[in-house]
C-alpha cells in the first residue's frame, strides 16, 4: 500500500476554481493518511508546475500521485510522463476529473460541486494507495502500412510512406485510381488538370518497388491490433489478363452490346459492360462491370485478352498501421429539390462532366446554354435535412467553374444564388475574377431559399435578393446548376469494418481536431482527406502527409510499448466456461489446457482493457490491472460514503 | 553555454508557434535531431495568448501547454527563445548552413525560479506587450504565467540599470554581463513557420483605433477573455465599466484593397463568432452584434458552431462599417449600410471590438543568401507546388509550415505543420543517403 501520497489541485485558471473553492478541497485531502504534500496549483499542465511535481516526486520520494484537473481525455498522458521524469511508475498515478465532471457540470452549485471535487479526490487518493506498478508490453511492429484509397489522397500518402523506406499496401476498391480527382478537368490553383495530378502520382508510386497497388479490392475483416493488423482483402477479378492486346481490348469495348449509365461521368452518358473511364486512366487496362455483363461473349471473340475463368481472391496481410483515405460522395439532390428531374437541371459534378465533353460551344440535350444559375448550398447548410456543415470547397469550385466557361465560351451569363459565398483566405482572388468577369451574384438566407420552376419551357430561378434589400428577382435559364456538398461515402462498410467512430455529421471522427488531429479511436488507424470532413485537394494532401507522418512513427522503429492495462486470469479458480470469449469484443481470449485443465488465456497484445469480459465470469477469476476490483472498491466506498 | 550547443542538426526549424512546433515534434519523433527557434522570449506563438477555441471551445491554453512542454523535454530537440536565423547558404550537397543569433535575455534561465520577486522590485512601468498594452508589466519580468520557459528577462531598451531585480534575486540569476551569442549551424533541412502579425487598425483611421479608448482589436479582447486574463472579467478601457452592448467590426484590414489587404485571413469570422459566445458567458446581460460582410464558417463543424451563436441570441449584421464616431460619454455611433433595408444606418454601442485580419511576418525572404525564397502576391511564402506537396517552396530542401504560407485557423495550422514534418523528414533522409553514396 502506499504511503506517500502527492496531491495536486489545479485551479485550470478559473475554469475549475470559479466554481470550486480549491483550498477548501486541498484542506479536506492533506491530512488522509498517506498523504505527503497536498498542492493547489494555477495551470497544473504548465511547464513550471510539472516540473515542480517532478521535482517533489524525486525529493520527496513519493510512491504515488494523484493531480485533480481536467479529462484524463486531455491530460492523461501529460502527468504520466511527469510521474515517469520524477522517477515514479506511472501507473502509480492517479487522474481525477473535476474540470469536466465537476466545475463544468455543476457551475450553478459551488457548494455541491465543492463537495463532489472532495469526494472524487478522496476516491483517486485511496486508489492510488492500492495501485500496482506495471510494466508496457513489448511488441514487435510491422514495417508496413495499410493505405485505403487510391485518390489523391491516397496515393500521395502512399507515396510519402514508401519514400520512407516502408512497405506500402495501397488498396482501391474500384478498379481504376484517381479517385473524385480523375473526374475533374482544369484544377483551380494549378496548371494541371485533375487526371494530370492522378497520373503524375501514379506514376511516381508505379516505379516505386515499396508499393503494391490491389484495385479492385476491399478490406472486409481486421484484427489484431495497432504494429501488427491484420487484414482479410477480398480481390474482385478484372476478367482482363495480365499480358493483354490494347487494340483488341479497344475492339472488345467496341463490340460489347451492353450499356448502362456510366457513373464516372455522373449518368449524363452511357458506357459498356466492358469499359474504361477515359484514355489515359491507370491501370491502363479496361475492367468488366461484372453486374451488367450478360456473358454474351461477343468481346471475346474479338480479344484475346478476356479471362471470364479469373475468380475472387482473398488474400492475407499484416501491417504495422492502416490509413485511410477512402473520401466522399457527391450529395444527391431528392426528386423536386430545386427542380432537380425537370430536365434541365444538374448537379456541379455534372455540369464539369458537360464542360470536359464541349469544345466550343456548351451543349447539353441538344441546345446551347448561355445563361447558367448557380444554386449553391445544395445538399449543404440543410435547413431541414440532416447535413447541418458546409462543404467548404463548393465555393471556390463554382466561382472557378464560372470563370471557366467564360473561358471557354462566348457570351455566357452567370448567376450565383448564393447564401453567402465562402471563398475563405487567398481564394477571395477567384470571387473577385468571377465578379469582374461580370457574374450576377443574389444572396438569401437559409430558411429562404431560391425557387425553381419551369415555365413556358424555360426554366425560371426566383429569389428574394437580399443584395437588393429584398426585391424579388427571378432568371430564365438555360440551365440550372445545383451545387451540392460533399456527403460521407454512402458505403461505408469499410468505416464498421476498421470500427472507426463517426462525428454528429457522419465523416470519420479524430481523437482531437487540434491534438491529434489524424488519429483515431482505434490506436494504429489513422484517416486523411475528405472521409474526415470536406477539404479542397491542398487540405486533403495537407492531412494525407500529416496522416502519413503520424502512421510512419509508429511503425517506423519496428517495436512498440503498449499499455499493460489489460485483463489477467486466476489460472487457479478458472473454469472455462467460455463465456469471456464471448463477451471479447477483440478476440483477444482463447482456450488452452495447462495442468490438464481448461482454461482461459488472454492475448496481451489484443486486449484492449476494456473489462467486457470482467462481469460476465461467474467464477470472478478475472481481474483488470490498473483497474483491479480492490482499487474500484475502495473507490466505491469512498463515494458512496458520507 | 556555448560549448555545449550541438553545431549540427537534422533541422532547422524557425518560429516555435504551433505550425513550428508540431513540425518540430513530428521530426523528433522519428529520431531527427531538431532545433526550434523563436524571436519571442517564449513558445507557443500566439496560439498560448488565446482564451478558448473554436469550434469546440476548448481552453486554448491546455491544449497548448502539454504541445509546449513536450517540446520542451524533447531529447531529440533544442528550443531556443530570443533567437533568429540569418545568412542561411545552401551548399551543393542541399545541406544548410545558418547564422544563429540569441538575444541575452540577462537571466540564467537554469537558475530561475520564477518567483517574481525581481517584478515586484523593478519600478520600471512599460506597456505590457503580452497583454496587447491592456496593462503594465516591468522591465523585470516574466512574459506571462504558462510561458515555457518560464522565467524572468530584462527588457534592456526600457531597464534604468538600477539594481533593483538584481538585490531582489533569491538565486542571483540576473546576469547583466550576458552578450549576445553568435555561432554558426549545419543542418539539412530548414522549415519556415513564422507565422503572422495582426493588422495595424490605425491604418483605417475613420475607425478611430488609438483615438477612441472604447474601440479595442479583437486581440485585446481575447486578452480579457483567456484564462491568463489582466482583468479577471471584461472591461472597456475609458471608464473600466463593464459593457453591455458590444460590436464587431469583420473584416477590419481583410478583404479591403485600399490598405493593401485584398485576400480574407481566414479565421476572423469564426474567432469574432467564438468571442461572441464566450461574452455571452461572461456578460449575462450584453448585447453583441457583429457587422460582417459575408460569414465564413466553412471548416468542421464551424457552420454548426455559426448556428448555436445565432440561436444563443448573437446579433449578425450584414453590413460595411463605414465610419466610427465617439460620443461624450465614450459611446460609439457606428454608420453602416444595412443591406436587409439598404439604408445608411447609424447605431450606438458602448464598446467595439475591430476584427483584425492577419498578414504574413516580414523580412523572411532576407534570411537566405545564395537561394531566393520566393513569395506570392500577399507576400505570403510561395508554395510550389500547392496540390501535390502543399509545404514545398522555392528552395529545395527548405518547407513552410503554418500560417506562413498562407491565412488559416490551427487545425489548418496543424495538418500544415504535419506535412512539412513528412516532406523535410523525406528531404533528411534523401540527403542522409547522397552522402553515404558519396
Amino acid at each position: 500500500m502506499k504511503s506517500k501520497i502527492g496531491v495536486y489541485i489545479c485551479h485550470c485558471g478559473g475554469n475549475i476554481s470559479d466554481y470550486v473553492d480549491v483550498n477548501k478541497v486541498r484542506e479536506a485531502v492533506k491530512d488522509i493518511e498517506g498523504v505527503e504534500i497536498s498542492v493547489d496549483t494555477m495551470f497544473a499542465c504548465a511547464d513550471s508546475s510539472q516540473k515542480q511535481i517532478s521535482d517533489d516526486i524525486s525529493k520527496k520520494q513519493l510512491d504515488g500521485l494523484v493531480v485533480a484537473s481536467c479529462s484524463p481525455k486531455l491530460h492523461y498522458p501529460t502527468f504520466s510522463a511527469v510521474a515517469e521524469r520524477g522517477g515514479l511508475n506511472k501507473y502509480n498515478y492517479v487522474h481525477a476529473n473535476i474540470r469536466e465532471q465537476v466545475s463544468w457540470a455543476h457551475s450553478d452549485d459551488k457548494i455541491g460541486a465543492t463537495e463532489k471535487a472532495i469526494k472524487i479526490v478522496k476516491a483517486a487518493i485511496v486508489r492510488v494507495k492500492e495501485s500496482v506498478s506495471l510494466k508496457p508490453i513489448e511488441v514487435k511492429a510491422q514495417k508496413s502500412i495499410a493505405v485505403l484509397g487510391a485518390g489523391v489522397a491516397g496515393m500521395r500518402a502512399a507515396k510519402e510512406l514508401a519514400d520512407l523506406g516502408i512497405q506500402v499496401y495501397l488498396i482501391e476498391r474500384e478498379h481504376f485510381v484517381g479517385g473524385r480527382i480523375s473526374q475533374l478537368d482544369y484544377l483551380c490553383g494549378a496548371d494541371e488538370t485533375g487526371k494530370e495530378l492522378v497520373t503524375h502520382l501514379y506514376e511516381k508510386i508505379h516505379e516505386h518497388t515499396n508499393v503494391t497497388l490491389f484495385t479492385g479490392a476491399e478490406v472486409i475483416k481486421k484484427s489484431g491490433s495497432i504494429g501488427n493488423f491484420k487484414i482479410q482483402v477480398k480481390i474482385t477479378p478484372r476478367f482482363i489478363k495480365n499480358e493483354c492486346n490494347r487494340d483488341e481490348l479497344l475492339k472488345a469495348i467496341e463490340v460489347c452490346p451492353v450499356e448502362v449509365d456510366d457513373d464516372f461521368n455522373f449518368n449524363i452518358t452511357k458506357r459498356k459492360a466492358i469499359y474504361r473511364n477515359y484514355d489515359s486512366e491507370y491501370p491502363q487496362k479496361p475492367t468488366i462491370d461484372n453486374k451488367n455483363c450478360t456473358r454474351c461473349g461477343e468481346c471475346e471473340k474479338v480479344c484475346s485478352s478476356i479471362d471470364f475463368s479469373q475468380k475472387e481472391e482473398i488474400l492475407d496481410l499484416t501491417v504495422g498501421s492502416i490509413l485511410a483515405a477512402t473520401g466522399f460522395d457527391p450529395y444527391q439532390p431528392k426528386e423536386g429539390e430545386f427542380g432537380w428531374g425537370i430536365g434541365n437541371v444538374v448537379t456541379l459534378p455534372q455540369f464539369r462532366r458537360i464542360i470536359n465533353m464541349c469544345d466550343d460551344k456548351l451543349i447539353y440535350k441538344g441546345k446551347e446554354i448561355k445563361d447558367i444559375a448557380y444554386i449553391y448550398c445544395v445538399g449543404s447548410r440543410q435547413v431541414d435535412g440532416d447535413n447541418k456543415y458546409c462543404s467548404r470547397y463548393c465555393c471556390t469550385a463554382t466561382l472557378y467553374t464560372s470563370i471557366l466557361t467564360h473561358k471557354k465560351y462566348k457570351d455566357i451569363h452567370s448567376f450565383h444564388f448564393n447564401r453567402g459565398i465562402r471563398t475563405y483566405g487567398k481564394q477571395e482572388v477567384i470571387y473577385d475574377e468571377a465578379s469582374r468577369l461580370g457574374d450576377i451574384f443574389l444572396q438569401s438566407y437559409e430558411y429562404d431559399p431560391p425557387e425553381v420552376t419551369k415555365l413556358n419551357g424555360k426554366t425560371n430561378v426566383k429569389i428574394e435578393d437580399i443584395l437588393t434589400s429584398g426585391s424579388e428577382i427571378d432568371v430564365d435559364a438555360d440551365l440550372v446548376v445545383l451545387v451540392t456538398g460533399m456527403e460521407p461515402r454512402n458505403d461505408c462498410s469499410i468505416g464498421d469494418v476498421l470500427k472507426i467512430p463517426k462525428g454528429r455529421d457522419r465523416f470519420y471522427n479524430e481523437i482531437h481536431m487540434k491534438l491529434r488531429p489524424v488519429e483515431t479511436v482505434i490506436d494504429g488507424v489513422t484517416i486523411a482527406g475528405a472521409c474526415q470532413g470536406p477539404k479542397n485537394i491542398m487540405e486533403s494532401m495537407n492531412s494525407a502527409l500529416s496522416a502519413a507522418a503520424k502512421s510512419y512513427s509508429i511503425v517506423n522503429k519496428g517495436e512498440l510499448s503498449l499499455e499493460p492495462i489489460i485483463a489477467k486470469v486466476d489460472k487457479e479458480t478458472c473454469v472455462w466456461c467460455g463465456k469471456c470469449a464471448e463477451a471479447c469484443p477483440f478476440d483477444a481470449i482463447s482456450m488452452i489446457k495447462e495442468n490438464g485443465k481448461d482454461i482461459a488465456e488472454i492475448n496481451l497484445s489484443v486486449c484492449k482493457g476494456c473489462g467486457m469480459c470482467l462481469p460476465v465470469c461467474e467464477s470472478n477469476s478475472i481481474d483488470m490491472d490498473g483497474f483491479t476490483d480492490l482499487e474500484i472498491e475502495s473507490m466505491i466506498s469512498v463515494l458512496a460514503g458520507s | 553555454m556555448q560549448e555545449n550547443k550541438l553545431k549540427e542538426y537534422d533541422a532547422l526549424v524557425i518560429g516555435a508557434g504551433i505550425a513550428g512546433g508540431e513540425t518540430a515534434l513530428n521530426l523528433a519523433n522519428v529520431g531527427n535531431k531538431v532545433l526550434l527557434i523563436d524571436k519571442d522570449l517564449t513558445v507557443g506563438g500566439k496560439m498560448i495568448m488565446l482564451s478558448k477555441v473554436f469550434p469546440t471551445l476548448d481552453c486554448s491554453a491546455c491544449i497548448t501547454t502539454p504541445k509546449v512542454s513536450e517540446i520542451a523535454r524533447h531529447q531529440n530537440i533544442t528550443v531556443l527563445t530570443s533567437t533568429e536565423a540569418s545568412d542561411i547558404i545552401q551548399k551543393d550537397d542541399g545541406t544548410f548552413e545558418a547564422l544563429i543569433t540569441t538575444q541575452p535575455r540577462y537571466v540564467v534561465v537554469e537558475d530561475c525560479t520564477g518567483c517574481q520577486l525581481c517584478e515586484d522590485a523593478c519600478p520600471v512601468n512599460v506597456d505590457d506587450q503580452y497583454q496587447y498594452g491592456l496593462v503594465g508589466r516591468k522591465a523585470a519580468f516574466i512574459p506571462f504565467s504558462i510561458a515555457s520557459p518560464r522565467a524572468a528577462a530584462i527588457d534592456i531598451e526600457n531597464c534604468t540599470l538600477c539594481g533593483a531585480c538584481e538585490r531582489a534575486c533569491p538565486t542571483d540569476c540576473i546576469d547583466f554581463t550576458q552578450t549576445v551569442e553568435k555561432y554558426t549551424i549545419k543542418c539539412k533541412t530548414v522549415v519556415v513557420a513564422t507565422g503572422f502579425q495582426l493588422f495595424d487598425p490605425t491604418l483605417i483611421p475613420r475607425y478611430g483605433f488609438g483615438r477612441f479608448k472604447n474601440v479595442i482589436t479583437s486581440m485585446q479582447m481575447e486578452r480579457q477573455l483567456a484564462p491568463t486574463r489582466p482583468f479577471n472579467t471584461v472591461l472597456r478601457p475609458s471608464d473600466g465599466k463593464m459593457p453591455d452592448n458590444i460590436a464587431y467590426v469583420l473584416c477590419t484590414g481583410s478583404r479591403d484593397k485600399t490598405v493593401g489587404t485584398p485576400i480574407c485571413s481566414q479565421v476572423c469570422c469564426m474567432y469574432s463568432t467564438k468571442q461572441a459566445q464566450l461574452l455571452m458567458g461572461a456578460l449575462p446581460m450584453a448585447d453583441i452584434t457583429l457587422y460582417y460582410l459575408h460569414i465564413r464558417a466553412f471548416g468542421k463543424g464551424f457552420n454548426e458552431f455559426y448556428a448555436q451563436a445565432q440561436s444563443m441570441g448573437v446579433e449578425y449584421v450584414k453590413g460595411k462599417v463605414a465610419k466610427i464616431t465617439e460620443k461624450e460619454d465614450g459611446n460609439l455611433i457606428l454608420r453602416y449600410e444595412d443591406i436587409n433595408t439598404g439604408k445608411v444606418t447609424e447605431t450606438e454601442h458602448d464598446m467595439v471590438v475591430l476584427s483584425v485580419g492577419i498578414l504574413p511576418n516580414e523580412g523572411i525572404t532576407q534570411l537566405f543568401t545564395n537561394r531566393k525564397l520566393e513569395l506570392d502576391p500577399f507576400n505570403y511564402v510561395s508554395q510550389a507546388n500547392p496540390l501535390e506537396s502543399p509545404a514545398m517552396t522555392s528552395i529545395e530542401g527548405v518547407f513552410v509550415a503554418g500560417v506562413a504560407s498562407a491565412p488559416m485557423d490551427i487545425p489548418d495550422s496543424i495538418l500544415s505543420g504535419g506535412a512539412a514534418s513528412s516532406e523535410a523528414a523525406n528531404y533528411i533522409r534523401h540527403i542522409a543517403k547522397k552522402t553515404v553514396e558519396v
